[in-house]
Parts: C-alpha cells; structure tokens; sequence
C-alpha cells in the first residue's frame, strides 16, 4: 500500500487528536451538571460512531466479497472488525468510567451501552470465527455472511433495546450527553473529536489491511518459490529456470 | 467532584494506551512480515543463482 | 416444490422412526425449565415474568440443538455433497432445514409450555393460545438463524461451540421482544400494548428467513478456490 498516504493519514490523525484534546481540556466549558467528568463524553461518543461504521465497513466488504470473490475484500472485512473492535471495547470502558462517578454503578442498562454491548459481542463471534477456522476462501465466505447478517440485525437491536429501556424507566438511566450540548464550543469540540477518531480509525484500517494484503501475496510467492524449488531438484536446468523467474 | 478527575484521567489513559497496544501489535507483525519477505527473497537469489551455475542446459 | 417437501419429509421421517433426538429435545427443554424454578427460586415461580423468560430460555437451548440435528443428519455420511449434487436449489435446501429445525422446535416448546402451566400456575385459556402464537413466531427466527450459522459452525475447530457463540448476540432483539411479548400475554395486557413488540419479532423473522434464503449458498457449498 502507498507509504505516504499511510504516514499523512497517520500525521493528520495524531494533529486532529492533538487538537481535540486541547479543545476538549482547555476550550470547551464543563457541563452544569455533572462537571468535569462529562468530558469523557468527547470521546466516548466518537468511539461509539467508529464502532458501529466499522461494523457496516465489515459488512459492505462481506457484501463485495460473495460477490466478487477477490480476497481483497476479505482482508479489509478482517481489518476493520479487528479496529472496529478495538474501538468498540474502548467506547463500553469509556462508557463505564463515565458511568461510576455519576451513577455509582460500573455498568448501566442505557439504551446507547446495551446496543453498544451487543455489538461487541457480535464482533467477538466474527473475529473467533475467523481465528478457529482455517484461513480458506471457504472461511472468508463465512465471515462475509455472518458480517452481513449481524449488521442486518442492528437496527433491530436498536429499536428492541431502546423499546425495552422506555418501559424500564426505574432501572438507572444515563442521559447521554449527545441531547444536552447547549454551549455551541461543545458541538464544536465534539465534531473535531468525530474527525480525529475517523481518521485514527482509518489509518489503523490501512496499516492492517496493507499488513493483511503483503501477507496474502507474501503466502502466493512462497508457494510458488516451492515449486519452483521442487522442479529445481527434478527437472533438467533450462525448465525449472523459467519457473524460477516466473516466481520473482 | 475532585475526585471525579481520576475517573477522567483513567478513561483518556486507557484510551491511549490500548491504541498504543494495538499499534505496537500491527508493528510487530509488519516486522515478522518484512523478515519473511528476506527470507523468501534470499531463497530466490539462492535458486536462480543455482540455475544459472548449471549453463550446460540446450536453450529452449 | 416436490423435492422441497421430500427433503423435508426425509428429515422429519429419520427422526420421527428413531425418535430419540425428538425424546431428548423435549426432556431437554423441561429440565431446563426445572433448573430455572430452582434457579430463580420459590417466589419467582409466582411471577409471570419468570414463566415467561423461562420459556424463551429453553428455547434458545432447544433450538441450537434442533438445528444441529437438522444439519447433521447430511454430515454423518458425507451425504451433504450428494444432496449438492442434486439438482436441488441451495436456497431450497434451506428452505427445508429451516421447517425440520422449526417443527423439532416447536415439539419442544409444546412440552415446556405445558410444564410451565403447571410450576408456575398459569392460566389455561386464550392468553396461552396468544402465547403459543408469540413462541412460534420466535422458533420461526431462531430456527433460520440457527440453521443459517449451524452450517458455519459445523465446519469450524470449535464446532459445537461456535453456534451459540454467533447466534446468541444476534438473537438478542427477539428474546428482548418475545419475552416482553410472552409476559404481556400470560399477564393479560391489552393487545395494543403488546403489538409493539410482536412488530419486532415478526420483522427479526423476515429478516433472518430472507437473509439466511439468499445467503445458505455460499455457506454450504464446499471448497472452491
């Protein structure tokens, strides 16, 4: 994959990061009511809107794959639900840090969590298939559709869990701060935030995918190398040549 | 509230942290990778230079 | 349409002759509705709900069980790739899988409906006939999606375990709805109160039997590079 755009993906992420931090600890005012500790919203909020995008990236490849069968595809549903869950792990632990000190509990049933929950054990179940299984198209096959039928099933879990949390109204609740922004420099902090954890998100995508990728061509070579080390040993010298520069 | 800080500081530092984890994680099999590849590029050098040692083959 | 209905006479003929997975589904599905009355212990057994969230326990664990059967009555004698071979389309074959692992179901949760009438006191009428409608309605969603990823799981290291591992996440939004839906019935809550939630599970239903339809095809065919 192309060096430079992977390190400027790379340099504008960490700028972007920079800027959110500083705007999330030396610009924006804290909130009224739950006061400092609110800020971990800034980035739990961007967490979450990368998690479930990389879930519908794994899909959308999945889609690509069963269609087309290049297994390009394949690497890159691979990569973004090893990201995707990566971010998904951090938006619960950010959720739950934010949790304790406002709720006293570590874990809430909130509508946002429980979604959130659930789709982090949906890419558990892909990432364990892919890591039982063998490293076969048929397995890639596997993980394209369970990626594409899990994502099917979010907007359900989303509208049943919502549902299920309207009617619960006395378990603890926790007023997601995504409806309380009064002050404009919170809207802005949080969209700066969205933008540097896209581009982080996208930039861990394009290291593993071109990790992923030179892995897959990389097992191509070396079986062809074999062979052609194989008819090296066998066949008379001028045959097994042309092989040999067919492989490099 | 004070104490509500550490939380704060606990969620940015583990935030940190596990992307530095993963990083270092996609780095060090970008590292085995790029061995393989000398592996696999020494084998080459090996084999042609091994062919081209044997000139007593008919030209196709 | 024939072949379909063959196949699907085929599955349920080999099991209604032996009958022995049909026997340890349903004895399957009342012990797990004995552990939970002890697990949720006396008082429960006095709450709709616990009747209700039991219930869609045992058919969870009923229906992984019910779909492997359906699936592995092929793979014991490698008769998967003949039934390939025919000129039987994938998606039939699903079709067919699908109303095996539903039926097998369905007998299971027949008994465990029974059995709750009895430990947790519920009364016998039209709300059980509405809640017989609820667990069917759930059986038809777990059963494509059971079928769908048992055909996954099969051929994964981790086998067995892969099942529940993958279907049980993405049942979620069913159990959510059908045990609120189960609990509303027995309860005896207006119908416009429990519409809400039927909505769901019908949707979670069509979902999954379309998906796992147009899908099956790539699952089960073998390994083609």
């Amino acid at each position: 994959m192309n060096r430079t755009a992977t390190n400027s993906l790379g340099a504008a992420s960490l700028l972007l990061m920079l800027a959110a931090l500083f705007m999330i600890f030396l610009y924006v005012p804290s909130e009224a009511e739950q006061g400092i500790v609110q800020r971990i919203f800034y980035f739990h909020a961007p967490l979450a809107w990368v998690a479930f995008m990389a879930f519908g990236l794994v899909a959308i490849s999945g889609i690509f794959y069963l269609w087309l069968g290049d297994s390009i595809w394949d690497d890159l549903g691979y990569a973004a639900a090893e990201s995707g869950m990566v971010f998904c792990t951090l938006m619960l632990v950010s959720g739950s840090m934010w949790a304790k000190p406002i709720w006293g509990a570590w874990w809430t049933w909130d509508s946002r969590l429980t979604t959130t929950f659930v789709l982090w054990l949906m890419y558990g179940g892909y990432l364990m298939l892919r890591a039982m299984a063998d490293d076969t198209p048929q397995v890639a096959r596997f993980g394209a559709v369970v990626g594409i039928v899990a994502a099917l099933d979010v907007p359900i879990v989303i509208v049943s869990v919502r549902l299920w949390r309207t009617i619960h109204p006395a378990v603890l609740v926790m007023r997601n701060g995504g409806h309380g922004l009064e002050d404009p420099r919170m809207l802005a902090t949080l969209g700066v935030s969205m933008l540097a954890f896209t581009a982080l998100f996208a930039w861990l995508l394009l290291l593993r995918f071109s990790e992923l990728r030179a892995r897959t061509r990389l097992a191509g070579l070396a079986q062809r190398l074999a062979m052609a080390q194989a008819a090296a040993n066998d066949m008379p010298p001028g045959a097994a040549r042309g092989i040999a520069e067919g492989a490099s | 509230m004070s104490d509500h800080l550490g939380y704060l500081f606990a969620a940015y530092t583990i935030i940190f942290v596990v992307i530095f984890l993963y990083v270092m994680f996609i780095w060090r099999r970008q590292k085995s990778l790029e061995a393989e590849l000398r592996t696999l590029e020494s084998r080459l050098a090996e084999l042609s230079s091994r062919l081209t040692s044997h000139p007593s083959a008919p030209p196709e | 349409m024939g072949a379909l209905a063959a196949m699907m006479r085929k599955d349920l003929r080999l099991e209604l002759r032996s009958g022995r997975s049909t026997i340890a589904l349903v004895a399957l599905s009342l012990l797990i509705m004995v552990v939970l009355v002890f697990a949720l212990g006396a008082s429960a057994t006095r709450r709709v709900d616990s009747a209700a969230g039991a219930l869609w326990v045992a058919l969870i664990f009923s229906g992984m069980l019910g779909a492997t059967r359906a699936l592995n009555s092929e793979s014991e004698n490698g008769c998967i790739r003949g039934l390939l071979l025919s000129p039987l389309d994938p998606a039939a074959i699903f079709v067919a899988k699908l109303g095996a692992s539903f039926i097998f179901m369905a007998i299971a949760e027949a008994a465990a409906v029974l059995l709750a009438i009895l430990f947790f006191n519920l009364d016998v009428g039209a709300g059980i006939a509405r809640l017989a409608g609820v667990m069917l309605l759930g059986a038809l969603g777990f059963a494509a999606l059971a079928t769908l990823l048992a055909a996954i799981s099969e051929r994964t290291r981790a086998g067995d375990l892969m099942l529940p591992l993958l279907a049980v996440p993405m049942f979620v939004p069913a159990l959510i709805a059908g045990v609120k839906a189960s609990s509303l019935t027995l309860s005896g809550a207006p119908p416009g109160a429990i519409s809400q939630w039927i909505r769901i599970l019908a949707a979670f239903d069509v979902l999954f039997v379309t998906a796992g339809y147009l899908l099956f095809e790539h699952v089960v065919g073998e390994d083609q590079d």
